[in-house]
């Protein structure tokens, strides 16, 4: 049976609901910074900073220079959470199969709600009413309809922002070919760079470059941009009981990471390990909350002038506990610090596995693994800031709100 | 103009539809007609959950704060146009 998938991407997430809520800001370049809006990044622009060249992860100094008008506006994450918990309920009432792509973006299957094309295109716009009677006419939202999730996506973004795109299976060649390679979500600028290395600029191209060849050169990936280039995509719309960001497979998540940049530029190492360890304990949480255990750290430092050192270590023992991840990764950074300041630091995790931690050979480390079974629910229960440890009180982390990574429950 | 605050102010509202609907905010001794509710979400604060209602007058953009269990008004967030 054909499918019919929905795929639904809101614009300018987080500046729209900022002129959802403000209307003097409606109509402005305005652009959603992280906690401190000198030393951020624009997480969000609106649609009219994007008209003018701004565009999401520019540094504000940068996207300041590019637009002079540009307003700098810090972002609200737990309003952006609330707003899209309720996108997500408004969307179950249209199909039960639905699934949180990202903070802003669903797929849902519509086969049998839908029935056919013209019902898909009658449901979508039923959605769109009910998205401006619950979230307001500001928070714009594309639309794309096709036979699979992937083409579904290509649809919503080839009309941006408020577009309807329906692409039905037989027009699916004709309108993959009027879009270029980076278009497609899975080819980034690297896959497209090699792409063009071997002849291939288009997906007419691509469909008729030899399967062999292609997985010569990119391996099971190389299949993947051969059947992607027939418009062709066979993963199904997976539903979760989770919520937000977690709604996404845990087979997907590769790593769980977070980076800091400091209030000021810092040569000081208690302030660093400081940071590092509050790093080290949100990265730990949410590994718990997923049942995770990590065998890999990663850990990154950016100093002042803009140079950066990273490495990480693998080891035998899977661990989910924050101080266990905080002394690998001050083993990593510490031999470069104190001869430039340090701007920015990150750890992530990485070789995951699911399940619990191996309970512990001595008495005081199973001691301690079960007061973080205590704290985790006191987290789940009141959410995060209900317990820290005392050695980094003094490091105070901001809110922040970027797009895609971030995790509204750290 | 953009302003931070965690001010107290007495809000008169009405009830509509299972909505409460600020009507007038008194801020400063100054009363301020409630226009335009942008946006109304809530937040949870422990075991609470608090409203925020973003509103809007001719010339300024307000945040307020209701705390149900006490009904505690604060004024949380000030934008003045120009």
């Amino acid at each position: 049976m054909n499918r019919i998938i929905l795929h639904i991407d809101f614009n300018s997430y987080f500046a729209s609901v900022e002129q959802q809520a403000n209307p003097f800001l409606r109509g402005k370049p305005i652009g959603i910074t992280g906690k401190q809006v000198e030393r951020s990044v624009i997480t969000t622009a609106s649609i009219e900073a994007k008209a003018l060249g701004v565009k999401t992860a520019m540094s504000t100094w940068e996207a300041k220079k590019i637009c002079p008008s540009l307003m700098l506006w810090p972002g609200d994450p737990k309003k952006y959470a609330a707003i899209t918990e309720r996108f997500n309920c408004i969307l179950k009432e249209f199909s039960p199969n639905v699934s949180q792509f990202s903070v802003d973006e669903s797929f849902l299957d519509i086969t049998n709600e839908a029935e056919d094309y013209f019902g898909a295109t009658c449901l979508a716009q039923a959605l769109r009413k009910r998205l401006q009677e619950e979230c307001g006419e500001h928070i714009t939202a594309s639309i794309g309809i096709a036979p699979n999730k992937l083409m579904a996506k290509l649809a919503c973004e080839s009309v941006k922002p408020n577009g309807l795109t329906v692409v039905r299976s037989e027009d699916l060649i004709s309108f993959i070919d009027t879009r270029p390679l980076p278009a497609l979500c899975g080819i980034g600028r690297r896959i497209e760079a090699r792409l063009n290395a071997l002849g291939i600029e288009t997906f007419k191209q691509l469909r008729e470059f030899p399967l062999e060849d292609l997985q010569t050169e990119f391996n099971s990936y190389g299949t993947w941009l051969h059947e992607a280039a027939h418009g062709r995509d066979s993963s199904a719309v997976v539903s979760s009981t989770q919520k937000g960001i977690r709604n996404m497979h845990s087979e997907d998540v590769k790593s769980y990471g977070h980076s800091y940049t400091l209030p000021q530029d810092t040569y000081d190492p208690l302030v660093l390990k400081r940071y590092l360890l509050g790093l080290a304990d949100k990265v730990a949480w949410r590994m718990r909350r997923d049942g995770i255990v990590s065998r890999r750290v990663s850990a990154f430092v950016r100093f002042g002038d803009f140079s950066s050192h990273g490495e990480q270590r693998t080891f035998h023992a899977p661990t989910a506990n924050g101080l266990k991840l905080f002394q690998i990764a001050w083993n990593i950074i510490q031999p470069h610090l104190g001869y430039t300041p340090v701007r920015l630091v990150g750890l992530s995790a990485s070789q995951l596995t699911q399940g619990p931690e191996q309970p512990p050979l001595f008495k005081k480390d199973r001691k301690i693994l079960s007061v973080f079974s205590s704290l985790d629910t006191l987290q789940h229960r009141y959410g995060s800031g209900v317990w820290q440890r005392a050695s980094t009180l003094s490091a105070k982390f901001k809110t922040r709100s970027s797009g895609f990574h971030y995790d509204h429950e750290v | 103009m953009h302003e931070l605050l965690n001010d107290p102010v007495d809000v008169m509202v009405s009830f509509a539809d299972n909505r409460v609907l600020p009507r007038t905010m008194r801020w400063n001794q100054k009363d301020y007609k409630i226009e335009n509710i942008n946006l109304v979400h809530t937040v949870r604060e422990g075991r609470k959950k608090v409203f925020y209602f973003s509103v809007s007058d001719l010339n300024n953009y307000f945040k307020l704060k209701l705390d149900p269990e006490n009904l505690d008004w604060r004024l949380v967030e000030l934008y003045t146009d120009g």
